[in-house]
């Protein structure tokens, strides 16, 4: 009995501070955007809306703007076109990056991993302003001056306001860079765990690094291809900061501009009319997908399996 | 690789070529952005008659004007300040929370450890966006009255709201680091009487320091370069909300920007030149869990 009294002493010390985090932080909001999304709570006028429910009400709407509203329509395109296209480089781009580290010398390998980590580790304002300057409408744009000097363009062309394509190049871009980092990460350290005998014996007998890599490497990180899938597929579905800040400087065309994160941080959040009840109903129904997604991501990957006991405590 | 010496060096040398063409984007964007902090008008059309060298644009954002002309003024060295008070105290809340959350993770065997772990990779990979608007209705229900404690209250909730976000993650790395200790010199704290809470804090902490620094270290930058947390909740600008405000207003010089675009990316890069190995070797042990 005292030995697991002071067991459970010893735990509450070391998982108490973890747990009033996820109860202050996740739980009690996660409940309290579920409640908003049933009341008529707009622009975070508390005392008025808190307690006045409409049901179903915003949840109606979300679905009659789903039938009408082309801006809504619009901001469901955009989601669809923009987890898919930047999941589909991500992934592909993080495996380029992680095969091509992997056959050269260590010094520029590491190198260039740490200048394709840059976009996650700079400040999301400046990596933002940088392809501000990048695509900016006027001829102080850089993709605009190279044009003009080749003399595909002669007038300077705001990308971001043509839609949707242009629109969506240039968010896809912007988070494209950002995410293919995990990507390499994660594959250059499933590299790294191949026994080096397999490359070295296949080099012996001739192989091009091409046939390495299509006949060993990439069967042998299967599991970890399907992590980065699935995961980096939640986080975009997710994502909003850096599309926020190009929306907000009006480099991107607002709806063409919006994923459906975004557009319930600035229906929440945003200049003007606020509506946090329509935001939570729709934040509610992200939830749902990434619930959905967490918990198929977990039965796939087998991440149970990997969950040892530890074998030392008694 | 080192050990595969049989290759043909030529192959070696135009993959490199190859990534640094397609690198080539990173390295003009950023560049670009540096070299129009110290020239008296952006170069990012790529016109070399558009740079001049000037200090004026770093001279002119430590003194917090805006603009050429007009006398609008920004306490930058407040702003940077309040920027480094996030950051700093994310990184404090992480860390400690992380570190004894992942022992106990690691090294106690008790019911519901698994149902934990899994419940922090949902949770990692969570909606934000979904949380956010929760996380601000119960800052609006919790907001003080009195008007003197206002601003330390809007510092102190940013702080435990975005570290938060952190957590998970930073609790799965931590882990990670204590498992690759050794049972051994736990043991021998627990045979000598010690106990769970000394054996942490006299003979593990000491061994983990690297992942603690390295933990330290991202959250450190996950605080410094948010932007959403700190505009919705902290009444005090930062310098991503100072950047955020002034890009589209008619009055700010743009190599100005510039300057404190570069200022706001300076750790960024400091880190980038001493903790190179460690962002490396954190990123994998995070992620591989």
């Amino acid at each position: 009995m005292n030995v697991k009294r002071e067991k459970l002493t010893t735990l509450s010390f070391f998982l108490s501070p973890m747990a009033v985090m996820v109860v202050l932080f996740y739980l009690v909001p996660l409940i309290m955007t579920v409640y908003i999304s049933f009341t008529r709570m707009r622009n975070w006028n508390v005392s008025k809306y808190l307690t006045e429910f409409v049901g179903f009400y915003n949840y109606h709407r979300l679905l009659y703007m789903f039938q009408h509203d082309p801006t809504f329509k619009a901001v469901l395109l955009t989601t669809v076109v923009f987890v898919g296209i930047t999941l589909i480089i991500n992934v592909f781009g993080g495996l380029a990056l992680a095969l091509a580290t992997f056959f050269i010398e260590d010094k520029p390998a590491s190198a260039f991993r740490l200048l394709w980590l840059l976009p996650r580790m700079s400040p999301i304002a400046v990596y933002s302003l940088v392809w501000y300057y990048f695509f900016h409408g006027s001829e102080i744009g850089t993709l605009n001056s190279i044009l003009m000097k080749l003399g595909v363009i002669s007038q300077p062309i705001p990308w971001g306001q043509i839609v949707p394509w242009g629109a969506w190049s240039i968010i896809i871009f912007v988070n494209g860079l950002v995410g293919v980092s995990f990507g390499m990460i994660v594959f250059t350290s499933a590299l790294n765990q191949i026994p080096k005998e397999l490359v070295i014996a296949a080099r012996v007998d001739g192989a091009s690094s091409w046939q390495i890599s299509r006949r060993i490497l990439i069967p042998m990180i299967r599991w970890h291809l399907l992590y980065v899938l699935t995961w980096q597929f939640l986080s975009l579905l997710t994502t909003y900061p850096h599309l926020f800040l190009l929306v907000q400087w009006d480099l991107v065309n607002g709806d063409y501009g919006t994923t459906l994160a975004l557009y319930v941080f600035n229906t929440a959040f945003g200049m003007g009319e606020q509506d946090q009840g329509l935001a939570a109903a729709a934040a509610v129904l992200l939830s749902v997908i990434g619930i959905i997604g967490g918990f198929v991501t977990l039965k796939v990957l087998k991440f149970e399996r990997m969950m040892k006991r530890p074998r030392g405590d008694f | 690789m080192k050990d595969v010496e049989t290759r043909p060096r030529r192959y070696s040398r135009v993959i490199i070529l190859t990534i640094l063409l397609a690198s080539l984007p990173l390295i003009v964007g950023f560049s670009l952005l540096v070299i129009s902090s110290f020239s008296t008008e952006m170069v990012t059309n790529l016109n070399p008659s558009s740079f001049h060298l000037t200090l004026e644009n770093w001279i002119s954002v430590f003194h917090g004007k805006l603009a050429t002309t007009g006398g609008i003024r920004a306490p930058i060295l407040r702003i940077t300040l309040n920027t480094l008070i996030v950051a700093l105290g994310v990184a404090g809340v992480v860390t400690a929370v992380s570190a004894l959350a992942g022992y106990s993770l690691s090294r106690v065997n008790f019911r519901g450890r698994k149902h934990m772990m899994i419940l922090l990779l949902v949770l990692h990979a969570f909606p934000g966006v979904a949380l956010i608007v929760g996380v601000y209705l119960l800052y609006r229900l919790t907001f003080p009255q009195s008007m003197d404690i206002v601003r330390l209250y809007s510092f102190m909730y940013v702080i435990f709201a975005r570290a938060a976000l952190e957590i998970p993650m930073s609790v799965w790395l931590m882990k990670g680091f204590f498992d690759t200790i050794p049972w051994e010199f736990e043991w021998s704290g627990i045979i000598d009487g010690a106990s769970r809470i000394t054996v942490w804090r006299k003979i593990m902490l000491p061994l983990i320091k690297p992942g603690i620094l390295a933990v330290a270290l991202f959250a450190f930058l996950a605080g410094w370069q948010d932007i959403i947390y700190v505009r919705t909740f902290l009444i005090d600008q930062t310098l991503a909300t100072f950047i955020e405000a002034n890009i589209e207003a008619e009055f700010s010089h743009m190599p100005m920007i510039a300057a404190a675009g570069t200022l706001y990316l300076l750790p960024t890069i400091i880190f980038f030149i001493t903790a190179q190995q460690l962002l490396l070797q954190g990123y994998s042990g995070g992620i591989k869990g």
